[in-house]
């Protein structure tokens, strides 16, 4: 009987293997996914604040002329010689047609005009954190792309979510030029 | 003679620049070419264990600069190949000992006698990897398929593409270990190159007989049956312009091995 347990816990192992060696598959993919993300940093003297910041920027405007499946958006830095070049990769659903991209461009000019009614100190820092977390959960209803695709009605309650957005928006601009013209010294010297 | 000077880098220790050296400089040799072999990770020397010429070493890199004695004297013969000699790093110096104009002055004097100079470059990116760099022109970035490893190879492209006088970068796969990609548990060798984005030398699989070989202070390359010399032959081919085909390094499978492919495929189709 004994014998019997002992075989059968020998052939219940190694089926258990061959179930282990499929999901080791993810060991693999995680560490070259890893990779990729900290050498973008390094190529770049990007922080991951930033790159993420960026993105969520990306998808935001070019969800404006396009629909698109945004979790699948890769966005890379490439190294040759001594530049770097961005290589953004989406896959593209379709292209929106005009009404919808005049629709996107409409909601974006409200917003701008509100955030120069609005422009408040104290209040930004306030948006700001808003924004932040905006972008950090990926599925947050009040996601960047999906904005532009609600109706109208709702876009008044968004807005300010959006005036915070546009104001960081210029700003992290700044300062990832400013990173970016940093690495580029670092090369040249 | 105008040889070629090739230096041997990694930015992380560990990863076989030594061994690399020692392997590709030993079968060169035996192509027939004259090779000289330069040790410049001062302070830590190691060179001349591998090829076991640790018990004669007179004259070091650092007394040539010093000028207590000639370039042609501090080349140690290999014990087997008279077109192979070592020039040694001094043990008892740090990097600060030489710069990089030297060792370019170096590399210049010993590729008008030989066919090619190789650079055994030090871990890192401070002064000693700008010295070995200084008079080479081509460059072999080595890594193992380890995420580490290779994020220190990027950092080391990334500045070999800033020197002007760096004509070609390649990369040498070190430690790859064919049963744990198979099983997806190490990145392949696609992935790495994928990610650093150089040219392939060579693929080296992990061999035991690495470590019995320096034992002894021997190449792996000098053992006919190993599969990580006939790896680093292949190098040494490639250096010298032939077009090798990287070795396949899928090992026959087994018969337990074929039981567990029909049960996945049986179980996949349930």
């Amino acid at each position: 009987m004994g014998l019997l347990t002992n075989l059968y816990n020998k052939v219940a192992k190694f089926f258990r293997q061959q179930e282990g060696a499929a999901e080791d598959e993810a060991s693999k993919s995680v560490a070259t996914s890893r990779l990729k993300l900290v050498l973008m940093q390094d190529r770049t003297n990007l922080t991951p604040k930033i790159l993420e910041q960026m993105r969520g920027e990306l998808v935001d405007l070019l969800s404006k002329y396009l629909e698109m499946d945004k979790d699948l958006l890769e966005l890379n830095f490439e190294q040759e010689g001594d530049q770097v070049a961005l290589m953004l990769s989406i896959p593209v659903i379709r292209a929106k047609d005009e009404d919808e991209i005049e629709e996107a461009l409409s909601v974006q000019r409200n917003s701008e005009d509100e955030s120069v009614e609005t422009d408040d100190l104290s209040d930004e820092e306030e948006k700001e954190e808003e924004y932040i977390e905006s972008i950090d959960s990926e599925d947050d209803s009040e996601g960047i792309g999906e904005e532009t695709e609600e109706s109208s009605s709702e876009i008044d309650e968004n807005e300010s979510n959006l005036v915070s957005e546009v104001n960081e928006g210029k700003k992290s601009k700044k300062s990832s030029k400013k990173n970016n013209e940093e690495y580029i010294e670092s090369i040249d010297t | 003679m105008t040889g070629r000077v090739i230096v041997i880098t990694s930015g992380k220790g560990g990863v076989g620049k030594t061994t690399t050296s020692a392997n590709i400089g030993t079968a060169l040799a035996k192509e027939g070419y004259k090779v000289v072999l330069i040790d410049t990770d001062l302070g830590l020397r190691n060179l001349d264990l591998l090829l076991g010429l640790e018990n004669r070493i007179v004259y070091t890199i650092v007394d040539v600069i010093e000028e207590r004695c000639k370039l042609k004297q501090a080349l140690v013969k290999d014990k087997k190949n008279p077109n192979l000699s070592l020039l040694a790093a001094a043990q008892t110096r740090d990097k600060s000992a030489v710069n990089a104009e030297q060792l370019k002055e170096i590399c210049e004097k010993l590729k008008e006698k030989n066919d090619f100079v190789l650079v055994d470059c030090p871990a890192g990116i401070e002064q000693g990897f700008q010295n070995a760099v200084a008079g080479a022109s081509e460059a072999i970035v080595v890594t193992t398929p380890e995420m580490s490893a290779i994020r220190d190879a990027d950092r080391i492209i990334g500045l070999l593409n800033t020197k002007e006088e760096i004509t070609s970068t390649r990369l040498l796969l070190n430690r790859v270990r064919p049963n744990l990609i198979k099983n997806n548990e190490m990145m392949s060798v696609d992935d790495v190159v994928g990610i650093l984005e150089i040219p392939l030398i060579g693929i080296i699989p992990e061999d035991t007989g690495i470590i019995t070989s320096t034992n002894k202070g021997e190449p792996i390359v000098n053992d006919e049956n190993s599969l990580a010399g006939q790896a680093y032959r292949n190098v040494a081919k490639r250096i010298l312009g032939e077009e090798v085909p990287f070795l396949d390094l899928d090992e026959p499978k087994g018969f337990m091995a074929k039981i567990k492919d029909v049960f996945a495929k049986l179980k996949a189709k349930v």
